[in-house]
């Protein structure tokens, strides 16, 4: 539909190098792209896949330690490839700009939003000061935040993370750009936050008629945004077809691969009729020193063998239970119990047998694992602490957990932690927690920093040691795609309140309570209308904030 | 005109239009922009300063190729991993390195290298040098070079033992108040900022005239007034790895403290301490030398850079070079060490992903 339109970009036969281990690695192995006037390209596939080294490439920026080695970059009739530092540095920001993903890393700390705003306007001298902030408050109210005329002024720490990354689009939108892209916007953002985000930037783009690259590994939220999809593998093209007719029919077999990763669901496990939870979670108060209160009277039972999966939004006291039930924050009030008996509230005050059998999985596998620590210790020492295993038995324990995660001993058992990819990573985080023969894992959002495949892998893994180990996993999540796919139980948390709790197949059905209703419905689906459909069913202005903020206090629900 | 000015120019010259033949830009700058300055030099000076230009510029190149060719050899003698490393060491590293090599083995080897005895009489007071005396005699007549070789023992190995215990004090309590926290944390930050009040080099006489100038007292005193900069270092680096989360799964596995330092922790703060053991060796360095200067430190007739330029100072205004001799070997070995950990900062540093 956008073929008859004028050719904004063209990228040809792209080739970009890495410089790792003293020799230039190819990163980008010739890849072609073409973007017209008003169209949005989503570009999609898992880390290392070179997304967003195209997506800098496509300003005519080379990052640190790449250099383009060949092809040719053609922005309107320009090619970057060959122009000079300051041609591109004019292209930048005027004609060309950049969201980044972390949007409360990439704003100044110590300036105003709205002087950010108006910095590229002034900058090539389009506007006067004054003209440029009018503007500014006009796109805000486009943009839909809070306050058009005065959220401006706020520095960037004092609005919240989906307002903050709206204010940026809004930013790249300031000279009224010919090309904008969107290097994972909305990763960082909770389900809720993600569709105000969405559907402003979809508004925005529409509305100017600018043409937009937009990167992310999540084809939900791709399938919203594109007109047209570029499927990337490892530096290289795998395909390329409009919207409706890539996710209808996609070719290859990697692009099936990728749309196919949802599928993976498992039985649900029922709770014994009688016997005692294996961790009991009783009318838990907890705060941080000073600070207000961050669980409130939060209670729960995890039973042998099944897995809880606690969900929420950022902020809603998931992980804060973690840390109380782990031991690393007493509570102030209510007590954990583990079959039956009473944990000591501080870790430090539980035997050597208890702390094993509560063991913990890390988000980040980059901060959980020693970086200077060879894998055979890592994985090695709950082995040599707990069991007491020395020697040669050690050393077939960690070959039997290196097995029993899928990874080959003999590859690994020497290497680091930053030679390894992050799935790996993420299993030897597992390896290590197996280590102490646990009963009992809390696995605080393990795969959300992981991509589709990889993730889906990893909740394969941690199924199989379920059935194999009989282990009871407490999942944090914020991704209801995972609750559905390996919770047996949920608990639904919100403001450091449990709001509902149950079986999956009852939680899934309605009625539901309204914030879980919210929760759900907020998920991006793979279907190109749902945004459209979803926005027409709550109203444009009802989504984010406001729609929590809605939520009736006194329905039955809440009450019940 | 001599054939030395006339074979200078040709050659500068030459360099000039090869390098811009060959498109060596930087060898072009340096080669003509040295042509175009010995033009003035040599309408100044005369010969007298071409010459010293041409020696300067042959010292430099001399050095060059020693930091070059001992970088190869180090490459050669270590293993592969070191090799690698080795290979992204600069040109000032590898000198640097050359030169500890050097006093190393000056120190080590010292009664076999020197050709007389630390504290032997064998010529008349401040006696110039001669076949017998590379450096003339000193203002006992005790031979200069001999001394300056005993010296590299006992100043660089006095400096190198005081730094370590100073690292050991300091390393230790900054990583206990890293991972303790709390009251432990604040103690230790109190007692180390009185210490840091304190002048150094007034508290070092201080203990000096207290206990008396021995060998032991000079190590332990400069240890407690360096600990505390070691301290504050090691406690902010540990500060930040003891957030992270193999940290919390350590604590949580249930392992003491002394696990946590040796295994957990310290590998991953080794880059900065040492490079900052290099820049303490330094500074301890001037301050046992500047301690020698005074008269409170290593105690004659045991020979140390120090008071070897105090005893000989009297010379400086006869026009003499000989005080300076000791002088240059404590500010090469100062360099030296300065380039070595220069590369280490830049290593550490551009390590961090």
């Amino acid at each position: 539909m956008t073929n008859k339109k004028e050719v904004l970009l063209e990228i040809k036969d792209l080739e970009i190098q890495g410089y790792s281990d003293e020799t230039w690695v190819d990163i980008i192995k010739g890849v072609d792209l073409t973007l017209h006037r008003g169209e949005v390209l989503g570009l999609i596939g898992e880390s290392g896949a070179g997304k967003s080294t195209i997506g800098a490439a496509a300003m005519g920026y080379a990052r640190d330690g790449t250099r383009i080695s060949n092809g040719s970059i053609e922005f309107d009739g320009m090619e970057l490839t060959t122009a000079s530092e300051s041609e591109k540095r004019a292209l930048r920001g005027h004609r060309i700009a950049y969201v980044a993903q972390s949007a409360a890393a990439s704003f100044n700390p110590s300036h105003k939003l709205i002087d950010q705003y108006s910095e590229a306007p002034l900058q090539y001298r389009l506007k006067k000061r004054t003209e440029a902030q009018e503007d500014a408050m006009e796109l805000y109210e486009k943009l839909r935040l809070p306050n058009p005329q005065e959220i401006g002024f706020r520095y960037p720490h004092q609005v919240s993370g989906g307002q903050l990354q709206r204010a940026m689009t809004a930013m790249a939108m300031s000279c009224k750009p010919d090309l904008i892209i969107f290097d994972e916007p909305t990763t960082a953002l909770d389900v809720t936050t993600q569709i105000e985000v969405l559907a402003a930037i979809r508004d925005i783009v529409d509305e100017y008629n600018t043409a937009a690259i937009y990167i992310t590994h999540d084809l939900a939220v791709v399938a919203q945004m594109a007109d047209t999809i570029k499927v990337l593998l490892k530096g290289e093209e795998v395909e390329e077809a409009p919207t409706k007719e890539m996710l209808d029919s996609p070719k290859e077999d990697y692009t099936k691969s990728l749309w196919a990763v949802r599928s993976f669901k498992r039985d649900q496990k029922e709770r014994p009729k009688d016997g005692t939870p294996l961790i009991s979670v009783r009318n838990v108060d907890a705060s941080y020193t000073g600070g207000d209160k961050v669980l409130d009277d939060v209670s729960f039972d995890v039973y042998e063998g099944m897995t809880v999966a606690v969900v929420g939004e950022s902020g809603s006291g998931k992980s804060t239970t973690a840390r109380v039930i782990t031991g690393l924050l007493p509570p102030s009030k209510g007590e954990v119990l583990f079959k039956g008996e009473p944990f000591p509230p501080d870790y430090r005050n539980r035997t050597k047998d208890q702390l094993r059998q509560c063991q913990m999985i890390y988000q980040m596998a980059d901060t959980a694992l020693n970086p200077k620590v060879k894998i055979a210790e890592i994985i090695g020492r709950p082995a040599q602490f707990y069991s007491g295993l020395s020697g040669a038995a050690l050393k077939n324990r960690v070959d039997e957990l290196l097995d029993l995660i899928e990874l080959e001993p003999s590859k690994y058992y020497n290497r680091y932690p930053p030679e390894l990819s992050g799935g790996q990573k993420q299993r030897i985080g597992i390896a290590r927690a197996l280590a102490a023969e646990p009963t009992f894992i809390v696995c605080d959002e393990v795969t959300s920093a992981l991509d589709q495949l990889v993730a889906e892998g990893i909740l394969k893994l941690l199924d199989r040691l379920q059935k194999e180990l009989n282990l009871a996993y407490m999942f944090i999540t914020h991704d209801l795609a995972t609750v559905r796919s390996i919770a047996d139980e949920v608990v639904v948390m919100q403001h450091g309140k449990v709001v509902e709790q149950g079986p999956k197949t009852k939680m899934f059905t309605p009625p539901h309570h309204p914030y879980t209703d919210l929760l759900l419905s907020s998920v991006p689906e793979m279907d190109p209308e749902w945004l459209t459909t979803l926005l027409e069913e709550r109203g444009v202005d009802n989504v984010g904030d406001a729609a929590t903020a809605q939520i009736d206090p006194n329905d039955p629900k809440i009450s019940g | 005109m001599s054939w030395f000015v006339i074979i200078y120019y040709t050659l500068l010259l030459g360099t000039s239009c090869l390098a811009a033949f060959f498109n060596k830009r930087q060898i072009f700058l340096v080669a003509f922009g040295l042509t175009l300055v010995s033009f003035i030099l040599g309408i100044i000076g005369g010969p007298a300063a071409l010459k010293a230009v041409a020696i300067c510029a042959a010292l430099l190149g001399l050095a060059a190729m020693v930091s070059y060719a001992f970088r190869e050899f180090l490459i050669q003698i270590a293993s592969d991993e070191m090799g690698k490393e080795l290979r992204t060491a600069p040109m000032t590293a590898a000198f640097g390195m050359f030169v500890m090599f050097t006093y190393a083995v000056m120190g080590v080897f010292a009664p076999w290298i020197a050709p007389h005895g630390e504290a032997e009489v064998i010529a008349s007071a401040f006696a110039p040098p001669d076949q017998n005396m590379l450096l003339g005699a000193d203002q006992l007549g005790r031979d200069m070079f001999s001394r300056i070789i005993y010296g590299a023992r006992n100043s660089v190995g006095l400096a190198l033992a005081a730094t370590i215990a100073a690292f050991v004090l300091g390393a230790l309590a900054g990583l206990l108040a890293a991972t303790k926290g709390g009251w432990f944390d604040q103690f230790m930050g109190r007692v180390a900022d009185v210490i840091m009040s304190i002048p150094s080099l007034i508290f070092a006489l201080l203990m000096l005239s207290i206990f008396g100038p021995h060998i032991h007292v000079i190590i332990i005193a400069v240890a407690v007034i360096y600990a505390p900069r070691v301290f504050r270092l090691t406690r902010a680096v540990a500060g930040n790895v003891v957030v992270m989360d193999y940290i919390e799964a350590a604590k949580l596995r249930g392992e003491g403290t002394w696990y946590l330092i040796r295994r957990e922790i310290l590998p991953n703060s080794t880059a900065p301490l040492v490079a900052e053991f290099g820049l303490e060796f330094c500074f301890v360095f001037l301050l046992v030398a500047g301690l020698s200067f005074l008269g409170l430190g290593i105690q004659p007739p045991t020979a140390d850079w120090g008071s070897m330029v105090r005893e000989n100072a009297t010379l400086i205004s006869f026009g003499d070079i000989t005080p300076l001799i000791p002088a240059a070997a404590i500010a090469l070995l100062t360099v030296g060490v300065n380039f070595v950990v220069d590369w280490m900062l830049h290593r550490s540093s551009g390590l961090k992903e």
